[in-house]
C-alpha cells in the first residue's frame, strides 16, 4: 500500500553485505521518524585481544578481522607499530606492500561490483540469478577477482589472511621471475577492468547527492592505498597522529559497531571520498575511463560508487603492473624493528575506506593498548542519513520497492559489518 | 580422469573442521586434496579442471548422530542473506549458472556435535575421519593413481 502516513519497514537480515545486519525504518505522518542500521553481529573484542601481546603479532591477529580485506588490517597495523618504533619502510619493500594491497583492492572490488552490487542495478535478486542471464559478465568479474587473488597468493602466501606479512616488511620476497606470470594475467585484467567501467557507467542511477564531509588519505604521490595523510573535503587536513582528536567514536544502542563523527560532523570514507579528493592522482588511463563514464571532478552520488570502484580497479591493475615492471628484489625481506615505549598511528585505505590503527607499547614491545577504527563503523551515520534521504524522497514507492531501494543504498557502501562490530564498553572507558 | 577431494570448513569451529581433516587424511595417502572455507568463487577455482569432485563438509542435524555421514550428489539450498552464509549449495548453484559444475560431484555431509569456538574435533567426529577417508579412497579408485598437490 502506498501513500500511507505511517509505515514501518524491517529488513531482518540484509542480503549481499559482508556480515550480519538489519535495517529498521519508521515513518510517522509522512515524516521519517527513525532509521536504524542495526548491526547485531556479536562484538569481536579484537582490541582487547591485542593487549598484552607482542608488538610483532598485530599483522597476523588483526588480519583475522576480515576475510575480504585482511591486507588492509595488516598494513595499517604494520604502519602503526613501525611508527611507534620509529621505523619507516620505504623503497622496494613499500612497493611490494602496495602491490599486495592492489591485489586486495582488485579482488574485493570485483566481488562487490559483480556479485553484490550489480544485481541491484540489473534487477536480479542475487549474483547467481544474474549469472544465469549474464554468464559472460559474471565470468569477467570472477576473472578479475582471481587476478587480485593471484597477487595476494604470490606476495602474501595465500589470498585469505596472508601469512607473509610482518612488521618491517615480509618473511620472504619474490624473485622477478616469480612476478612475471602475474604481469601476463594483469594485462588481460586491465582490459576486463576497463570494460567494467564502461559497463557500470551504463547503469541507471537515482538522482541523489550526499552532503556529508568526505575524508580520505592523500599521499605524496599516487592514488592513496597504503598510506598518506587524512584530508577532508572541507579543506582540512591533519597528521594521522591527530586522528583521535578529530574522529570521535560513540556508542548507539542499536549497533554493536561504534559510530563516529569527524569534528562533530557526519562524514564518509571510501571510494567516493578517495576519488573526489584524489582524482588528479589517478593514472591517465583510469582518469580517462572516469571521464568517459561521466564521473566528473567530484562524485557525491553514492549509487555511482560502483563506477568509482571500477575506476579504482583499473588504477590498481595498472599500479600492480607498474610495480612489477620496475621490480628489483630487495636485498633483505624486512627491516629490523626494535621496540620502544610509546604509541604509534597508522592509516591506510581499505577497499571500503580509511582504516586507522593505534598501538601503545612498553619498552619491551608489549602492547598496552590498541584502537582500531574500521571504515564501515565510520560510515554508519552517513549510511543512516542516506537511507533517511532516500525514504523521504521516495515516499511514493510501495513498501517492497522502497525496501529494495533502502537495501541498495546500504550496499552502495559495500559495508563490512564483521569488521565494524568490535566495540567493547571498557574500550571506551579507557579512551 | 582428474579427481579432487575438497574439505570444506573452519578448523577454528570444532567439528566444522571435519572436512579439512578428511582432506588431510586423503592427501596423506597421496591424492589431490584441497581445503576450502566454502567461498563459492574459491570452491569453483579449487575444482577447476577436475572431472570428479568429492566435497566433504559438516552438517548440523536435529537430532544428530555425530560422525554419521551422508553421501549425496545434490546439496540442499537454504536461503542465506549475508555473503558470510554462502557455502557449498551456493557454489554449486553459481557453477551451474556458469556451466562450470563438475561432471561428477559427490558430497559427503558429516553430522557434527559441536561447531562452537575452538580447535579439535569431538570424539565421535574424530573417530569418523579415518573411516570416511578410507571410504572416499575406496569409492574413488582413480584418486590413488594421481600425484598429490601440495
Amino acid at each position: 500500500m502506498t501513500h500511507r502516513s505511517n509505515r514501518t519497514l524491517r529488513v531482518a537480515g540484509l542480503a549481499r553485505v559482508e556480515g550480519e545486519g538489519a535495517l529498521h525504518v519508521r515513518t510517522v505522518d509522512g515524516e521519517v521518524d527513525r532509521v536504524e542500521l542495526n548491526i547485531y553481529e556479536p562484538p569481536r573484542f579484537f582490541e582487547a585481544f591485542l593487549r598484552g601481546r607482542d608488538f610483532r603479532e598485530p599483522p597476523d591477529i588483526t588480519a583475522r578481522i576480515c576475510g575480504i580485506c585482511p591486507v588492509a588490517y595488516q598494513m595499517s597495523a604494520c604502519l602503526a607499530i613501525e611508527d611507534a618504533c620509529g621505523i619507516t619502510v620505504d623503497g622496494p619493500l613499500r612497493d611490494l606492500r602496495r602491490l599486495l594491497y592492489c591485489g586486495e583492492w582488485i579482488s574485493s572490488h570485483a566481488l562487490h561490483i559483480y556479485l553484490l552490487h550489480a544485481p541491484d542495478f540489473l534487477g536480479f535478486p542475487d549474483g547467481i540469478a544474474m549469472a544465469r542471464d549474464h554468464r559472460a559478465l559474471v565470468e569477467r568479474g570472477l576473472a578479475l577477482k582471481k587476478a587480485g587473488n593471484q597477487i595476494m597468493d604470490l606476495i602474501g602466501g595465500r589470498a585469505i589472511h596472508p601469512v607473509n606479512v610482518r612488521v618491517g616488511g615480509f618473511y620472504r620476497v619474490p624473485t622477478a621471475d616469480e612476478l612475471r606470470p602475474l604481469a601476463e594475467t594483469l594485462r588481460r585484467a586491465l582490459d576486463e577492468a576497463l570494460a567494467t567501467v564502461e559497463w557500470t557507467a551504463g547503469f541507471g542511477f537515482p538522482d541523489v547527492e550526499i552532503p556529508h564531509d568526505l575524508m580520505s588519505l592523500r599521499d605524496t604521490e599516487g592514488y592513496p592505498i597504503d598510506g598518506g595523510t587524512p584530508h577532508v573535503s572541507t579543506g582540512l587536513s591533519f597528521d594521522v597522529t591527530e586522528f583521535g582528536s578529530h574522529v570521535v567514536e560513540h556508542q548507539v544502542p542499536h549497533s554493536t559497531a561504534l559510530h563516529a563523527r569527524l569534528d562533530d560532523r557526519t562524514y564518509l570514507v571510501g571510494p567516493l571520498a578517495r576519488y573526489s579528493l584524489n582524482r588528479d592522482r589517478l593514472s591517465p588511463t583510469a582518469r580517462q575511463a572516469a571521464d568517459a563514464a561521466g564521473l566528473g571532478a567530484v562524485c557525491r552520488n553514492p549509487f555511482r560508487s560502483v563506477v568509482v570502484r571500477a575506476v579504482e580497479v583499473v588504477y590498481a591493475v595498472e599500479e600492480a603492473l607498474r610495480i612489477i615492471g620496475s621490480y628489483r628484489r630487495p636485498d633483505r625481506p624486512s627491516v629490523e624493528v626494535t621496540p620502544r615505549a610509546g604509541s604509534g598511528h597508522g592509516a591506510t585505505e581499505a577497499p571500503r575506506g580509511l582504516l586507522y590503527h593505534r598501538y601503545e607499547l612498553d619498552a619491551s614491545g608489549r602492547i598496552l593498548g590498541a584502537d582500531i577504527v574500521p571504515p564501515t563503523s565510520q560510515n554508519q551515520t552517513a549510511i543512516e542519513a542516506d537511507v533517511t534521504q532516500v525514504v523521504r524522497s521516495h515516499q511514493h514507492l510501495d513498501d517492497h520497492a522502497l525496501q529494495s531501494l533502502c537495501e541498495q543504498t546500504i550496499r552502495n557502501y559495500d559495508p563490512c559489518i564483521s569488521c565494524s562490530a568490535h566495540f567493547l564498553d571498557f574500550t571506551r572507558e579507557r579512551a | 580422469m582428474t579427481t579432487v577431494v575438497i574439505g570444506v570448513g573452519n578448523e577454528f569451529r570444532r567439528d566444522d573442521g571435519v572436512g579439512p581433516a578428511v582432506a588431510r587424511a586423503v592427501a596423506a595417502a597421496g591424492v589431490r586434496a584441497e581445503i576450502s572455507d566454502g567461498d563459492p568463487v574459491r570452491l569453483m577455482e579449487a575444482w577447476d579442471g577436475a572431472d570428479v569432485v568429492v566435497i566433504v563438509d559438516a552438517v548440523r542435524c536435529t537430532p544428530s548422530v555425530p560422525g554419521r555421514w551422508h553421501r549425496t550428489t545434490l546439496p540442499h539450498t537454504i536461503p542465506v542473506a549475508s555473503s558470510h552464509g554462502f557455502g557449498v549449495p551456493e557454489a554449486v548453484e553459481l557453477a551451474e549458472a556458469l556451466d562450470r559444475r563438475p561432471e561428477n560431484l559427490v558430497i559427503y555431509a558429516v553430522e557434527v556435535a559441536d561447531s562452537g569456538f575452538g580447535t579439535g574435533l569431538s570424539p565421535a567426529v574424530a573417530a569418523a575421519v579415518p573411516r570416511l577417508a578410507a571410504a572416499v579412497l575406496t569409492g574413488f579408485p582413480d584418486l590413488t593413481n594421481q600425484a598429490a598437490v601440495p
